[in-house]
């Protein structure tokens, strides 16, 4: 049985910490400038809203597609084997 | 608002290595994993591992595109995305008295379940399913089998509470969003059923209460 996992102490990416570091927008506060080209989330949606219940549609959502693909944190590959596995494992 | 802090606000889309705002999600959703079964007789605890919560649209596409996507999936593996503190069993507490609307697709090869398992998870994390008030969407679930790959969205109650009448109109509209995110045509048929009415039928399929 293979028990080794390469042990690389992973420094996490500028992504990565941007993601941590970043505030939550305040969807009905802030005013967004995008950049040219991105649709910013449909604000008929959010508008007049009491609630602080925001929607994006998907057209707005997949946009990111492209845009963010950074690892949710540097140990992600080991925390996925523990879980989801490799697709091989269960082929057996 | 004003000017000087509109010009500090930097999104992903300005600069993906140094942003300084991420697109809040209204819940905190955890994705859960239900590995294939060894056929060793294990327990649907060690079966069923929570993967990973997030409350922003970028840390969802962070776990997206680095994750098996689901046509990668071994048989009987379920991916769910359900609201954090719900277990994606019917067990839960809070699932007791709810139910779920399901589609198959019977013809895995005419679609791309990737594609579907996608815009449904974006339908429910971008609060597109249901309105305001309505509080009945728990997750949704893609199953993995060998004659096809199921879609279900589990929801709170099975229209009781409220009047019987408004219960069913919220869950039909409901499932009219499920169905519309899925795809599917007019003539396709989605089906609601209680969860504990699914668990009386045993292996049988429990009888539809609504269909969209």
């Amino acid at each position: 049985l293979e028990t080794k996992t390469p042990v690389e102490p992973a420094q996490p990416t500028a992504g990565m910490q941007s993601l941590k570091s970043a505030r939550f927008l305040a969807v009905q506060h802030d005013a967004v400038n995008y950049p040219e080209g991105i649709r910013s989330p449909n604000p008929a949606l959010n508008a007049g809203k009491n609630k602080a219940r925001h929607t994006y549609d998907l057209a707005f959502l997949m946009q990111f597609k492209e845009v963010f693909r950074e690892k949710p944190s540097t140990d992600w590959d080991l925390k996925l084997k523990e879980t989801v596995g490799d697709s091989s494992d269960s082929a057996r | 608002t004003n000017a000087a802090s509109d010009s500090d606000i930097r999104t992903v889309f300005h600069d993906a290595e140094n942003f300084n705002v991420k697109h809040p999600l209204m819940n905190t959703w955890t994705l859960w994993f239900t590995k294939p079964p060894s056929g060793k007789g294990d327990n649907w605890n060690e079966l069923l591992k929570e993967v990973i919560s997030f409350d922003s649209v970028e840390e969802f596409w962070g776990i997206y595109n680095n994750i098996t996507p689901t046509s990668d999936l071994a048989l009987k593996s379920d991916y769910h995305l359900f609201k954090k503190g719900v277990r994606p069993e019917w067990e839960d507490a809070q699932n007791k008295h709810g139910g779920k609307w399901a589609f198959q697709f019977k013809d895995k090869k005419a679609i791309n379940i990737d594609a579907l398992w996608l815009h449904v998870m974006l339908a429910a994390i971008g609060e597109n399913l249901e309105d305001d008030d309505d509080n009945e969407v728990m997750g949704v679930v893609v199953n993995v089998r060998r004659g096809f790959y199921r879609i279900g969205l589990w929801t709170r109650t099975v229209g009781k509470g409220k009047s019987s009448e408004q219960g069913k109109e919220t869950l039909t509209k409901i499932g009219k969003r499920f169905k519309q995110a899925l795809q599917l045509k007019e003539n396709d048929v989605v089906e609601f059923s209680g969860h504990t009415d699914a668990a009386h039928a045993g292996s049988t399929r429990a009888k539809a209460k609504f269909v969209v």
